[in-house]
């Protein structure tokens, strides 16, 4: 008897002890603070559409930074946010890189060339509807100005009637949007553009936009987003030189599997802006000439002979890195300044993705900015993977919050894929 | 040339230890005075808390008990509005003892089965820390024989040697994703053995005022040839070979313990320990596959603990002839240093709290239940090894239950 009463103690007592969970206080209660999330926009370019392994498809919509943000906002009195998906059966939007193999560490990538969303060889489905992620892949702040290219970017485009296309410009179209809260992240590519191009102008998406035109077009810009007063976000420019896309093909590397296959080889060469010399480490290769099959190549082997150089296209040298790091620093103290005086929130993803580059750990994960195993750029070495995406939300996030004293949650990151790997 | 080398993508799993796997519960009477103990000659748990005080046993007896233990842990990722709770597992520290000696002679035979250390959170595979760590089940099981002798009527000396069969079970998230989106997994698995000892002495005054200082020896734990298992995509299988193996130690720290019983009456007796346990020998864990690849390589972390200590104070008074009630109450200090706090062992300062009862139906038979209550505080802290920020809270409960026989 005494034995079972001691039982049923027991067996109580583990009851008891199961249903009391430890809680944890959490300081404030969740709030806006002093911004209104009931209508927010996204103005911006390919990391504001969720462009990602070089296209734009329905997975990268979903998990485009401003797309996780609208979600985080509902919590604190957020509305709904729409953008334009494509549809399921055009899931795979423009086409899009996927890793196919790893064949001793070398990645092979295929296209995607199933369910897209061409109406055209040129054209995308048209998307009609009301959108508030107005990310615009391709876009940049002098273009935002010119009409003709709403019709040029196929992006743009589809978003448009056909009385707009061509007459609209960016600058109008993300205007009478009757928003309460903007994020603007743009100003990448008029960096970018011509850095991708190894500092070569060839057309008007890679010319390097003049300072002040920079200054001018984005106050504009600025100007109209707070027209009625509405509070908002901006992003900073990251430095291009802290994507994998100039950090993956090495001059080291190139000249280690020279000598592999000729130990004669001296150097690699380079055609730059003011001759041909040999290259250094301070010299940056773009990525996609790994598989561009040039180097070594011809009679006289291509780039390893001062005769032969690597064309100035393919290269961003250092005089071009030292330009485009300056006009980098120049439109980012004119975005702070602007956003200082409206009283703006600043996300300095310049900062941030440069810590990246130098390693982080969170939550458990090491994100760094290496092609593939880095986990925050997707496949094209520019844009980001969801997990990116999830990391650059939570930087907008904790700027909105300082900026406005508002309880916008954080994102879990660990819910957010970075390269997928082949599973065979 | 086009070779790309896969950048060290994963710093290895490792377990930490903290006062969070040190686990107080080696005998029902002591449980229930918050673990405090080592200055009273009370029963065959001397065996544990103070071989010095055996030989002072009156009885040849042996006894065997289990504290069915709920270690339930909450985290709150920083900035989050969403708290996470570890899944409801128990875990079954048990204790069990023999003492033996030719009535009225100097010496005991004393045999001691017990689990001083161990851990058993699970955290689910979908939580924001599972690429920290997903779920850990550590067994230490100490194995003690005991010989402990009287020196003179007021003063005996204990002490045994100590074998420790060690048990572990860790697996974490590995953050590279299928061609579905989930994540690889990583699970560690294996066993191992240390040595150590356990020596004490025990003063009884005139007063009856009664002493203990007692020391039990680190253990180091070595786990030699654990499996080390990889679930990644096959195109990464190069850099995660199957059927690998790994070499880790374990090392489970020396405590130091004084402590001194009081009777405060015929029926009422108080018993207070201090406890400092050497932590600080954990500087480091230094983990070897037998196999490395430019993704998996040996790895060593940084620990740098300091040392930690608790203080109990315990009361046991004889309601009857058959029954005795018992309370405690314990606060612990935590080894871990703000940027070591993990999932495995999230550790923060502690309140002990406990009560217990004994009821002896025969002079030959008893049996005696306790409940242990722990209430480890609320650490906000940023991992620097894996970046994992939040805020923890645990609270510890132990019902349990021994029986005993004594002749």
């Amino acid at each position: 008897m005494k034995k079972y009463i001691l039982n049923s103690l027991f067996a109580a007592v583990v009851l008891f002890a199961a249903s009391c969970k430890p809680e944890i206080e959490t300081p404030a209660g969740t709030t806006a603070g002093q911004a209104n999330f009931s209508k927010y926009i996204a103005v911006g370019n390919s990391l504001t559409a969720g462009f990602a392994d070089g296209g734009l498809y329905l997975e990268g919509q979903k998990v485009a930074y401003p797309n996780l943000l609208a979600a985080q906002m509902a919590t604190v009195g957020g509305g709904a946010f729409t953008s334009p998906f494509f549809a399921d059966a055009q899931a795979n939007g423009s086409g899009y890189l996927t890793l196919s193999a790893l064949v001793n560490g070398s990645p092979t990538l295929a296209n995607v060339t199933t369910n897209l969303a061409y109406r055209d060889a040129t054209h995308l489905a048209k998307y009609t509807g009301e959108v508030q992620n107005l990310g615009i892949p391709g876009m940049r702040v002098d273009l935002a100005f010119a009409a003709p290219y709403s019709a040029a970017n196929m992006y743009m485009e589809r978003l448009l009637s056909d009385t707009q296309v061509g007459t609209t410009t960016y600058f109008q179209f993300i205007q009478g949007r009757n928003h309460s809260f903007f994020s603007l992240w743009l100003g990448n590519n008029d960096a970018l553009g011509w850095a991708t191009n190894g500092g070569v102008t060839t057309d008007a998406t890679n010319v390097l936009t003049d300072k002040a035109t920079f200054s001018m077009l984005y106050s504009n810009l600025i100007n109209a987003l707070t027209a009625g007063g509405q509070k908002g976000v901006v992003g900073t420019i990251p430095d291009v030189t802290a994507v994998p896309y100039f950090n993956t093909v090495t001059v080291g590397a190139l000249l280690a599997a020279a000598k592999a296959i000729n130990p004669a080889a001296v150097a690699v060469f380079i055609q730059t802006g003011t001759g041909v010399r040999a290259a250094t480490g301070e010299d940056l290769i773009r990525l996609p000439f790994q598989t561009a099959g040039l180097f070594g190549t011809g009679t006289i082997p291509y780039g390893l002979d001062p005769r032969n150089p690597i064309a100035n296209n393919w290269v961003l040298d250092k005089d071009e890195i030292i330009r485009v790091k300056d006009y980098v620093n120049s439109y980012n103290s004119t975005i702070k300044s602007l956003a200082n005086s409206k009283g703006l929130a600043v996300a300095d993803t310049y900062t941030y993705l440069n810590m990246v580059k130098a390693g982080i750990a969170i939550q458990g994960i090491n994100i760094n900015s290496a092609f593939i195993t880095g986990g925050a750029f997707s496949l094209d070495g520019i844009h980001l993977t969801p997990r990116g995406n999830a990391v650059i939300a939570n930087v907008f996030i904790d700027a909105i919050n300082s900026k406005y004293n508002s309880t916008i949650p954080s994102i879990d990151i660990t819910k957010y894929r970075g390269v997928k790997f082949p599973d065979k | 040339m086009r070779k790309l080398l896969l950048a060290l993508l994963f710093s290895a799993p490792l377990w930490v230890l903290g006062q969070g796997f040190q686990v107080n519960l080696q005998g029902q009477k002591q449980i229930g005075m918050a673990g405090a103990g080592s200055a009273l000659a009370l029963d065959e748990a001397s065996v544990f808390f103070n071989p010095g005080a055996v030989t002072f046993l009156e009885k040849n007896s042996i006894s065997a008990g289990v504290n069915p233990l709920l270690f339930k842990s909450a985290f709150k990722q920083n900035g989050s509005n969403i708290t996470e709770n570890v899944k409801n597992k128990i875990a079954p520290p048990f204790e069990a003892y023999a003492v033996w000696g030719p009535k009225s002679n100097k010496w005991k035979l004393g045999f001691g089965v017990y689990t001083p250390f161990g851990g058993l959170v699970d955290w689910g595979n979908d939580w924001s820390g599972r690429y920290a760590l997903t779920s850990l089940n550590l067994k230490a099981i100490y194995f003690q024989p005991t010989l402990s002798v009287k020196i003179t009527d007021r003063i005996g000396i204990g002490a045994g040697f100590v074998y420790n069969h060690g048990d572990v079970n860790l697996q974490r998230a590995l953050p590279v994703n299928y061609p579905d989106g989930r994540s690889g997994h990583a699970t560690l698995e294996g066993t191992g053995s240390g040595y150590g000892w356990n020596a004490g002495l025990y003063i009884n005054t005139l007063s009856n005022i009664t002493f203990a200082v007692v020391h039990k020896s680190k253990v180091i734990t070595k786990l030699d040839g654990g499996s080390a298992t990889f679930d990644v995509p096959e195109s990464l299988r190069s850099s995660f070979p199957a059927g690998n193996t790994f070499n880790a130690e374990l090392p489970l720290p020396s405590t130091t313990t004084l402590g001194i019983g009081i009777p405060l009456s015929k029926s009422t007796t108080l018993a207070f320990d201090a406890s400092w346990v050497q932590w600080r020998v954990y500087e480091e864990l230094a983990f070897d596959y037998a196999v490395n690849t430019p993704a998996l390589a040996d790895t060593k972390s940084a620990r740098n603990y300091r040392d930690g200590s608790s203080f109990k104070l315990g009361v046991d008074h004889k309601a009857s002839e058959k029954v005795s009630l018992r309370a405690g109450v314990g606060y612990a200090f935590s080894p871990v240093q703000d940027g070591y706090v993990t999932p495995e062992a999230p550790d923060a300062n502690r309140y002990i709290l406990s009560a217990g009862v004994g009821y002896a139906p025969t002079s030959r038979f008893e049996v005696n239940a306790s409940f242990f209550f722990e209430d480890v505080q609320s650490r906000k802290q940023k991992n620097i090894e894996t970046g994992l920020d939040g805020t923890f809270k645990t609270l510890v409960y132990a019902p349990g239950l021994s029986l005993t026989y004594k002749w």
